[in-house]
């Protein structure tokens, strides 16, 4: 990323008197997040009672999640489930979008400027008015509760996106390299494989970070496929904790603090990927 | 006539294509098409679909004042939403371009409500809002004890409440779309306006916010098709209500379909959306000329 110190604050207003406002609106940003977890470690007539006081001591119990188990809400198997279905979905996904970016791309495609056109207009469809068909679609199946119900829908609606994104990139990619492959002798696979890939790893991986949270975070279609327990995300098991457990503050927020946990530490670890990937679609570069 | 190795070379195009198109097909193709003729017929889930004709589509729209009231709210939380979240993306990237203090924390800061699961957000808002939630009790130790509200429960706040935690999750993803539009901006631009003597803000005024207009537009239409997505946060915060202050398409059709299993009526929403949506974003590329950006003519 290029150096962003390039001005002063100078004539908007003192540095001070912005750098305050700002701190103060930091707070209002952060503190629910604190709070959360904050009253993850107190019990939960405390989290209520004394409710800006932090914790006096660690309350582990809110995390001992098998309590729960028989009152129906299970957060280490919704945990399990979002990571299988979030897991499959991207494989998949990846596969076949770096396939068709770069057949878009760089190879012979019967009618592939119409096909671009439909993939834009098709970024844009909100995907949860499709969701009578699709729910029907495995109804016939009879795969209602199964994983594969929620992976080929949200493979099918990274698509557009991922390929858009993909296939800019791919253009750029150089054909002498592409060539010179050839001319060594490798096939289109191979070229694809052992030239092309290992060049774009960090293109992909941006794509990939976007439609892990996408998936990860998704909750209608798994509200409406996932009915058995056994097999609810993390999204909607939450819910389980909706009207129910109103004494029960901690425990919920030592759930919500599971489900927040896995993309906080994405985020802190895949930070630049993503903030590339998010406006790779919208503006070149 | 073509030769074979023309041929092989179309074969392998496609076979690098086809599972990319048979999933768009299977899951969005079909499904909108499908979307499109339940639309016309009568069906609750079991047996065959009944043709209705237009019944549905003038039903809806000379009988249910529930889809007027939700198509109202959809399209004010839209306009409100987006109004406040450009402001706040704008101004943090404002301020981080121009290199405050600290700016790699409040960029890290700013974004980190973008990657949370709104469902997990939005029970957590829950909890703030309610009776002896957060914004009560804070309103209490400042004594203003006539300004507590039962937040979510009242027709005049709920919508506000909602609206805010939107800000509050979303202004720090338009923040990396203009930090990605302001690192495109020339810095030499800047030097010069110096130079002439104009002032921080009169930059950001008369050159930044002009030059960013591809940005603009984009947030813009993103904001619109997003605004049909609408689900989650409703869903979980208030579930359209109190007295359906709250609802908007996408709980519509969720409660047309998977509570009273009316699927031909929740269709016909299915389609206004569809098409809504298309027609936005149909419009962006052929205005934008975005299309042949992305096909590099």
């Amino acid at each position: 990323m290029r150096k962003f110190k390039r001005n002063d604050l100078g004539g908007l207003f003192s540095n001070t008197v912005i750098e305050a406002a700002l701190l103060l609106w930091v707070i209002v940003q952060m503190y629910p997040i604190f709070w959360l977890f904050m009253s993850s470690f107190k019990p939960s007539n405390l989290v209520r009672a004394r409710i800006f006081d932090l914790p006096k001591s660690f309350y582990f119990a809110n995390y001992n999640f098998a309590k729960f188990n028989e009152e129906g809400i299970t957060i280490l198997i919704y945990l399990k489930n979002s990571a299988i279905v979030t897991g499959v979905s991207l494989v998949i996904l990846m596969i076949t979008s770096v396939l068709a970016a770069y057949g878009i791309a760089k190879l012979k495609v019967p009618g592939k400027n119409i096909l671009i056109v439909i993939l834009l207009a098709l970024i844009g469809v909100p995907v949860h008015a499709l969701m009578i068909p699709i729910f029907y679609f495995f109804v016939r199946l009879d795969m209602i509760n199964s994983y594969w119900s929620l992976i080929f829908p949200y493979v099918a609606f990274n698509i557009p996106f991922a390929v858009v994104v993909l296939q800019t990139f791919f253009r750029q990619f150089p054909n002498e390299l592409i060539e010179a492959a050839k001319i060594d002798g490798c096939g289109n696979l191979r070229t694809f494989f052992s030239v092309v890939i290992p060049v774009s790893l960090g293109a992909i991986f941006s794509v990939l970070v976007v439609c892990f949270l996408a998936i990860w975070n998704e909750f209608l279609f798994s509200l409406v496929m996932m009915r058995n327990n056994e097999v609810k995300t993390l999204p909607v098991g939450l819910m389980g904790f909706k009207g129910r457990y109103i004494v029960e503050w901690g425990p919920m927020m030592a759930a919500l603090v599971i489900a927040i946990i896995p993309t906080i530490v994405f985020y802190i670890i895949f930070n630049r990927s993503l903030l590339k990937g998010i406006s790779a679609g919208a503006i070149k570069g | 006539m073509r030769s074979e190795k023309e041929i092989r070379e179309y074969l392998t195009g496609i076979a690098f294509v086809l599972p990319a198109i048979i999933f768009l097909i299977l899951f969005i193709a079909y499904p909108i098409i499908q979307s499109l003729a339940l639309s016309f017929f009568k069906w609750r889930g079991v047996g065959p679909w009944k043709f209705v004709g237009f019944y549905n589509y003038i039903r809806m729209f000379t009988r249910d004042r529930y889809f007027f009231r939700a198509l109202k709210n959809t399209i004010l939380f839209t306009i409100l939403m987006m109004s406040g979240e450009m402001t706040l993306g704008f101004i943090y990237a404002v301020l981080i371009d121009l290199g405050i203090r600290g700016w790699k924390a409040y960029r890290f800061i700013f974004f980190l409500p973008v990657t949370l699961s709104q469902v997990a957000i939005s029970l957590l808002w829950v909890k703030i809002f309610q009776q002896e939630g957060l914004v009560n009790v804070f309103l209490g130790v400042l004594h203003l004890e006539q300004f507590q509200q039962i937040w979510l429960g009242d027709a005049k706040f709920a919508m506000w409440c909602l609206i805010f935690v939107a800000w509050w999750q979303w202004g720090g993803w338009h923040m990396v779309f203009f930090l990605a539009g302001m690192q495109a901006i020339d810095p030499q631009i800047y030097e010069q306006a110096k130079i002439d003597g104009a002032s921080t803000l009169r930059r950001v005024f008369s050159i930044t916010i002009p030059l960013l207009k591809n940005v603009w537009f984009i947030l813009v239409v993103l904001c619109l098709i997003n605004g049909f997505k609408m689900f989650d946060l409703v869903y979980v915060m208030t579930t359209g209500g109190p007295a359906s202050a709250t609802e908007v398409l996408g709980t519509q059709i969720y409660q047309h379909a998977f509570d009273v299993h009316k699927y031909g009526y929740a269709s016909v929403l299915a389609v206004i959306m569809v098409t809504a949506s298309l027609i936005i974003t149909i419009f962006y590329v052929r205005v934008s000329g975005y299309r042949q950006e992305v096909l590099g003519e």
